[in-house]
């Protein structure tokens, strides 16, 4: 046993790392899922700008559109936008004090004239920007109703110049220098080594993963006793089980460039999509009952398995450690 | 061992040996729970050269434990968001108590007991509001459940009853989580960790907490000097661009203080100080980074000193001559950092050493 522990350290320390191309992943992977946000976001602003109400067909296309664009990407937490929040002011979920529509209910009762410009809305809370907040404004049976459609339609052009500043604001932060410091990796502080910027990618795709399994399935399903389907993401629009389908997406071509390709971590993908794609139940209402609870969980259990996969398949070849204590996480 | 268990245990149906103390469990000096090459869970003794003592089956993963002041005590808990605490009696080497957590709560997976022994502290979730709280339990009464109030924050981690024995201090971490997302973390953009310094009835006297640009900087780990100065451990939920100090000290009515390791330092950490410990002087804080399998040690006015470099490190304690550590590949080390004296154990040492 002494030999085995003493294999396994060695093995931690000297495994070289498989080469990842990592220019190939920021030129065809983030680049361009930055890119598009930033352009469907763009539209989004230009359409709440021609038409306001929650109504307007052009409008709840291109919020979509835009929400699809993030949701591909939100995956990727670190550098950009991480800085000064820029993810949690697109994507302010979940909210398990329900700090989105308090903060909104706020706005509406301060009314159009005092909302101020998009540098002072910009300062309002965090809850009250971005995708899951103007789902409220477009989607919510109470906030559609509200006697001030002004304010209302104030609002809404807000937060779509919010978005769109923030997500051109993303990109920019990548085109002007975060791209060059993954693709240099070794010849700069924040990544020392190609591994290093690997391990980031990797990081990245499994927490990615971890929140779909977790959060986005895992919400909704809430306890076997006390199932929670009001909890599911996006379930006003419509939207809960295409963002599983969109991020497993976004995940499946990430760990492509980090594995190469690998035929066996990619079927784990096709398998769980395939899964979703048979569930026929868009915002797991199904949760509330035996059937429909279990047929998310075997959803869930896939996504699971695409963990299990990357972590046992994939990590060691990227030169991460799989401590006991170094996953924990407390 | 298990012979001198029946001696004891027919002394104590005798009534002859009313108080047994830590000798009649073999005098060790730490406790540490583990996963054994089974998968099974355990609790361990160990002397001060980190050889086994004793060896208690735990029903599931355990996360810290807290030894009692005086008798053969232990109480392990179970990780987060486990509901079970085990009080085992060292000396006999059974089960004495189940603590479960009331509906609604979790453990966090610390505990501290009172200076005198009596009371018990347990750092706790209440998941649906939210809310951290501190239980309270009579280790005098079969470990019944006293009283419980809040712990002053979001997600209480670790928590220590301070040497003046009046006083409990918490590590809110801030985090809001729930048993349905299992360790998901709920709410990092508005997490707002803090130190709350709570009397043993749970009157806030005192509270601080990092400056706003560090909101995402988890308060987690406590360790406390003699004289009261508090070394804290943090973990980063933020970018990893960014390299925040992981270690802060704090003293009553003072501002909280956090000590730069150095980038490449902090970068080794990759955000994550798992354990802290005062050594056994006093003079100096180590914290433990396992994602980067290395060990900071500080003066106690915050100077980084010297590091310790050791695949999945984390637990830490302290020894006669400055710390000792465990790490995840079942090594204890101890001594001094340059010439290590190494046990090697065959199982996998969980997050923390604790000393007795």
């Amino acid at each position: 046993m002494r030999h085995l522990l003493v294999t396994a350290a060695f093995c931690l320390a000297s495994t070289a790392a498989q080469a990842v191309d990592i220019s190939a992943a920021v030129d065809e992977h983030i680049l361009p899922g930055y890119a598009g946000l930033a352009e469907k976001s763009r539209q989004l602003h230009a359409a709440a700008e021609a038409e306001c109400r929650p109504e307007s067909p052009a409008l709840l296309a291109a919020y979509g559109e835009a929400f699809d664009a993030w949701v591909r990407i939100s995956h990727l937490r670190f550098g950009p936008s991480e800085q000064n929040n820029r993810a949690f002011a697109l994507a302010f979920w979940p909210d398990p004090r329900g700090a989105t529509p308090k903060a909104l209910a706020r706005l509406m009762a301060v009314g159009q004239g005092s909302l101020g410009t998009l540098d002072t809305f910009q300062t309002v809370s965090i809850a009250a920007r971005g995708f899951y907040a103007m789902e409220f404004l477009l989607f919510d049976a109470q906030f559609r109703a509200a006697e001030d459609a002004e304010t209302r339609c104030a609002l809404v052009q807000l937060l779509a110049a919010d978005i769109a500043d923030t997500s051109a604001d993303i990109l920019a932060a990548w085109q002007d220098s975060y791209a060059d410091l993954m693709r240099n990796a070794g010849s700069n502080d924040i990544y020392r080594s190609e591994a290093e910027a690997a391990q980031q990618l990797f990081t990245a795709a499994s927490t990615g993963l971890e929140f779909t399994s977790q959060v986005r399935l895992g919400r909704p399903m809430g306890s076997f006793e006390r199932p929670r389907p009001n909890r599911a993401e996006a379930r006003r629009s419509g939207r809960s089980l295409r963002h599983v389908v969109l991020s497993l997406e976004g995940t499946r071509d990430l760990v492509g460039h980090l594995s190469d390709d690998d035929a066996q971590i990619d079927a784990a993908f096709a398998a769980a999509i395939a899964r979703a794609g048979v569930l026929d139940d868009p915002v797991f209402a199904g949760v509330a009952d035996i059937q429909g609870r279990l047929r998310v969980e075997v959803l869930q259990q896939s996504v699971e398995t695409i963990r299990q996969v990357i972590a046992q398949d994939l990590a060691p070849r990227l030169g991460i450690a799989a401590g006991f204590n170094a996953l924990d996480g407390d | 061992m298990a012979g001198r268990r029946r001696f004891l245990a027919g002394l104590m149906a005798t009534g002859l040996c009313p108080q047994l103390t830590w000798a009649d469990a073999g005098s060790p000096r730490y406790l540490a729970a583990a996963r054994k090459p089974s998968g099974q869970y355990a609790l361990f003794g160990l002397d001060a050269s980190g050889v086994r003592v004793f060896e208690l089956a735990l029903p599931d993963r355990g996360h810290a434990a807290a030894a009692h002041p005086a008798r053969p005590v232990a109480v392990a808990f179970a990780r987060r968001p486990g509901t079970f605490a085990v009080v085992i009696d060292c000396a006999l080497g059974r089960e004495i108590a189940r603590l479960t957590a009331p509906e609604g709560h979790h453990f966090s997976g610390h505990g501290s007991f009172s200076a005198a022994g009596d009371l018990l502290f347990t750092a706790e979730n209440d998941y649906e509001a939210g809310r951290g709280m501190v239980g309270v339990w009579d280790a005098r009464r079969g470990y019944a459940r006293l009283a419980s109030f809040p712990s002053g924050g979001t997600g209480p981690h670790d928590l220590l009853c301070l040497p003046d024995g009046r006083t409990l201090l918490v590590a809110n971490g801030g985090i809001e989580t729930h048993p349905e997302t299992g360790r998901a973390k709920l709410n990092l953009p508005s997490m707002r960790p803090n130190l709350s310094y709570l009397t043993l009835e749970g009157a806030l006297l005192e509270q601080v907490g990092p400056p706003a640009a560090w909101h995402k900087n988890s308060l987690r780990h406590l360790a406390v000097r003699g004289d009261g100065l508090v070394a804290v451990a943090a973990q980063w939920q933020g970018d990893l661009a960014q390299t925040p100090p992981l270690l802060a000290t704090h003293r009553r009515g003072a501002a909280l203080q956090f000590h730069k390791a150095g980038e490449t330092h902090e970068r080794d950490m990759q955000g994550y100080a798992g354990s802290i410990a005062f050594s056994g002087s006093g003079d100096a804080i180590a914290i433990t980074g396992p994602r980067g399998g290395v060990g900071l040690i500080f003066s106690a006015s915050g100077r980084l000193e010297t590091t310790v470099q050791e695949p999945d490190i984390c637990g830490v304690a302290a020894a006669a001559d400055g710390f000792a550590f465990t790490s995840g590949l079942g090594l204890f080390r101890a001594g001094r950092p340059a010439q290590p004296e190494i046990v090697r154990h065959r199982v996998a040492w969980d997050n923390h050493l604790i000393q007795i």
